[in-house]
């Protein structure tokens, strides 16, 4: 018989005997969890960094998409503007040239008609000193009339009026040929003419802005023209972008004038032309107040602009990009500076590949 | 009446852990003899010498069982290396065992077998049948779709396919006092008795899907017509395929997707992937993965989808069966997931479950059963 205090040591023992299989059990699996953990986690790793890889290529996918509708969405807005700007232009140029039409008929009748008109009084001046030359002693009546009506001034100033007559004629037949050139609704194909012709008519029709106000002296153009080929080109668009250019600078540097009226700073404009082998350079350069970068990196954008409300549409520039850049395969350059100038640099091919 | 009594060791003496369990056993069923019983048991321990010993302590038990990759009970919640034993005392459900052999080389067979042997005992309906096959042989599905023939399309199938230490080379089966290899022992009950389950599991899937374009049942052979191997080498490097990160497919009957793990067979030669249940030609799958606390959270789902369906007041036992694959993931955290379905069930109520190769239980309460991996299987049992 064992007694109760051998029993419990017994049972002592079978107990530490049983913690220690326990024990050695447990040492032997957490070496084998520990492995299947490592290789678990190591899967993980590479299973989330592969995720992440192609997250990363789903992104760029996306990127690239977003870019697409972008350019898309840009070029929606570029077919916008060029619907827009024919109709536009389709509807100014018929107006411009049925005015046109309309103008030159009576002043071609007035300025034909000056010209027998002219010979008329020369004759009837002839007339009058033979008569004279005969008759040197008229009667006191024709005298006294002859004194009442000035007739010497009137013989003296006839001569004068007549070339001045002549004058405004041509101006009329100058400006109504201009409003023609620009609206050219007769030339809507491509044709090659002369480049100087389109900004001559420009400036005429910009005469007016461009002479002295009340508030600000004449605009002095300066024309650096070299000797020029005929060009291919569709001659109303050139207008078209001639005229946004130049009526651009002189609202720069009638801004600039505004805004710093103390400054000695005669405003002008240089419109320069260069002749090359298969291209031309027109410059177009005011010397008015610039542009910060972050407005001329946006000058050709759709409806970007700098004027009030209601003053500028945001379009002209980019018309003016879009006809030089995708209707005449050419090259429309901004360099501005801010209190120095801006100026515009248009290169066109010669010759227009269909 | 219905009595329940779970006892656990983990004693790695198989001697000594099943005396350690009976003992438990005894003390809480004061002088009843259980009817059946459900024994759990790693794969280090002499299983023929323990169904033994249970047959000498309660002669006649109904004994169906399994081997594991880990176990837990309301006595020492998670182990592995461990064995636990519940037991069922009734005088008026009846629970009675049968086993199908050969299961491999004919399913059908071994299912009809099995349920001959087991129905043979009941006057009244089945009311859901447990079973624990083997999983390493055979496509399961095969083996479940046979079960569900042999039963008739509307008795619930619960429980989990034998395991062994991974990666699996060989899983035991249990019935009364035989040890089985490619067998499907199953635990049928009748009677007044109310059962009611749920399933979860919180993996996710992750990265690109791809279609299956060459598989037979459970292998898979190639994935967008490229090797199956070297559609897991993208996602997880050059490590083998294992059942942690199982692929996931849509279910067109319910439109839920579904686990499939790969069972650690893969052929490098051909590109191969065997897994734990079986893939369709054409299924889109997708590879996924689970954080600790996804997996815990589904767990407590599963308890709860349970708790919420169960037919009476309080079950009197709770039966877990989770997938190796949680197991692998949770690694130190295993032992939370047993701790929080005691807490959400109560301290007291006897459970008992164990780590499989693959969970079955009908997804929706009416459904066929099916093969889940990487899942969370809940069943509430209790009296009616």
């Amino acid at each position: 018989m064992l007694s109760n205090a051998a029993m419990s040591s017994q049972l002592e023992v079978q107990q530490l005997e049983k913690q220690n299989r326990v024990l050695h059990k447990k040492l032997e699996r957490a070496e084998v969890t520990n492995l299947e953990l490592e290789a678990t986690t190591q899967k993980k790793e590479t299973l989330l960094r592969q995720v992440i890889l192609e997250l990363r290529d789903s992104q760029a996918t996306l990127e690239s998409q977003s870019r697409e509708l972008e350019q898309t969405c840009l070029d929606l807005q570029q077919a916008q503007i060029q619907l827009v700007q024919a109709e536009k232009m389709s509807s100014l140029g018929q107006l411009v040239a049925g005015v046109a039409h309309e103008i030159n008929n009576p002043v071609n009748f007035i300025h034909g008609n000056i010209r027998h008109l002219e010979t008329y009084l020369q004759d009837l001046l002839e007339f009058l000193a033979l008569y004279e030359s005969h008759y040197p002693q008229p009667v006191d009546e024709i005298r006294q009339a002859a004194e009442d009506l000035e007739i010497a001034y009137i013989k003296d100033d006839l001569t004068k009026i007549l070339p001045s007559m002549s004058m405004g004629t041509e101006r009329i037949r100058d400006i109504v040929l201009s409003l023609r050139n620009f609206s050219r609704m007769d030339e809507a194909e491509c044709k090659a003419v002369n480049i100087h012709d389109g900004i001559e008519s420009t400036l005429l029709i910009l005469q007016h802005r461009l002479k002295s106000q009340s508030e600000r002296p004449t605009i002095e153009v300066v024309r650096e023209f070299a000797a020029m080929p005929p060009v291919e080109c569709f001659a109303g668009q050139l207008n078209q972008v001639f005229m946004n250019i130049i009526s651009n600078a002189i609202d720069a540097l009638e801004t600039s004038l505004k805004k710093n009226p103390k400054v000695q700073k005669a405003p002008k404009i240089v419109l320069r032309t260069e002749a090359y082998a298969d291209n031309i350079v027109i410059s177009i350069t005011d010397n008015g107040m610039g542009m910060p970068a972050a407005v001329k990196d946006r000058i050709f954008d759709p409806f970007f602009t700098t004027k009030p409300v209601g003053k500028g549409t945001g379009m002209g520039m980019a018309i003016s990009y879009q006809l030089v850049v995708e209707k005449h395969s050419g090259k429309i350059v901004c360099h501005s500076e801010e209190g120095i100038g801006t100026g515009f640099v248009i290169t066109l091919p010669i010759r227009l590949k269909p | 009446m219905l009595k329940l009594a779970v006892g656990h060791s983990n004693d790695p003496d198989s001697l000594a852990a099943i005396t350690e369990v009976l003992a438990q056993l005894r003390s809480q069923l004061s002088g009843q003899l259980p009817n059946a019983g459900l024994l759990f048991a790693a794969i280090d321990f002499e299983y023929a010498q323990i169904l033994q010993k249970i047959d000498e302590a309660f002669p006649g038990i109904e004994l169906i069982g399994g081997t594991t990759e880990g176990e837990m009970s309301s006595e020492l919640g998670f182990e592995q290396d461990s064995l636990t034993l519940m037991v069922f005392c009734s005088k008026t459900i009846t629970i009675s065992a049968g086993i199908g052999r050969n299961v491999a080389q004919d399913a059908v067979a071994a299912a009809t077998s099995a349920v001959r042997q087991a129905q043979a005992h009941h006057a009244d309906n089945i009311q859901f049948c447990l079973t624990f096959p083997e999983s390493l042989t055979i496509s399961n599905e095969i083996i479940l779709e046979s079960l569900e023939s042999a039963l008739g399309k509307k008795i619930p199938v619960f429980g989990g396919l034998t395991a062994g230490q991974h990666p699996s080379k060989q899983t035991y089966q249990f019935c009364k006092t035989e040890v089985c290899r490619n067998s499907v022992p199953i635990l049928l009950f009748s009677g007044p008795i109310q059962f009611s389950h749920g399933v979860a599991n919180g993996w996710h899937p992750i990265g690109k899907a791809g279609q299956v374009t060459k598989a037979t049942h459970n292998v898979v052979y190639e994935i967008d017509n490229r090797p199956a191997l070297s559609f897991y080498h993208h996602y997880l490097g050059a490590l083998p395929p294992t059942s942690e990160y199982p692929l996931a497919l849509l279910d067109a009957e319910s439109e839920r997707h579904y686990m499939r793990a790969p069972s650690g067979i893969y052929d490098e030669t051909i590109g191969s992937i065997t897994f734990f249940g079986s893939v369709p030609e054409g299924a889109v799958v997708q590879i996924t993965e689970a954080s600790h606390d996804d997996i815990l959270a589904a767990s407590s789902q599963s308890v709860q989808q349970a708790i919420d369906s169960y037919p009476g007041k309080s079950p009197d036992a709770a039966l877990f069966f989770s997938c190796v694959g949680r197991r692998q993931l949770l690694g130190s955290r295993t032992k939370e997931e047993h701790a929080l379905a005691q807490q959400q069930l109560g301290e007291t109520l006897p459970s008992c479950g164990f780590y499989t190769n693959g969970e079955i239980s009908p997804l929706q309460d009416e459904g066929s059963p099916r093969i889940h991996n990487e899942t969370f299987v809940t069943l509430l049992i209790g009296e009616a």
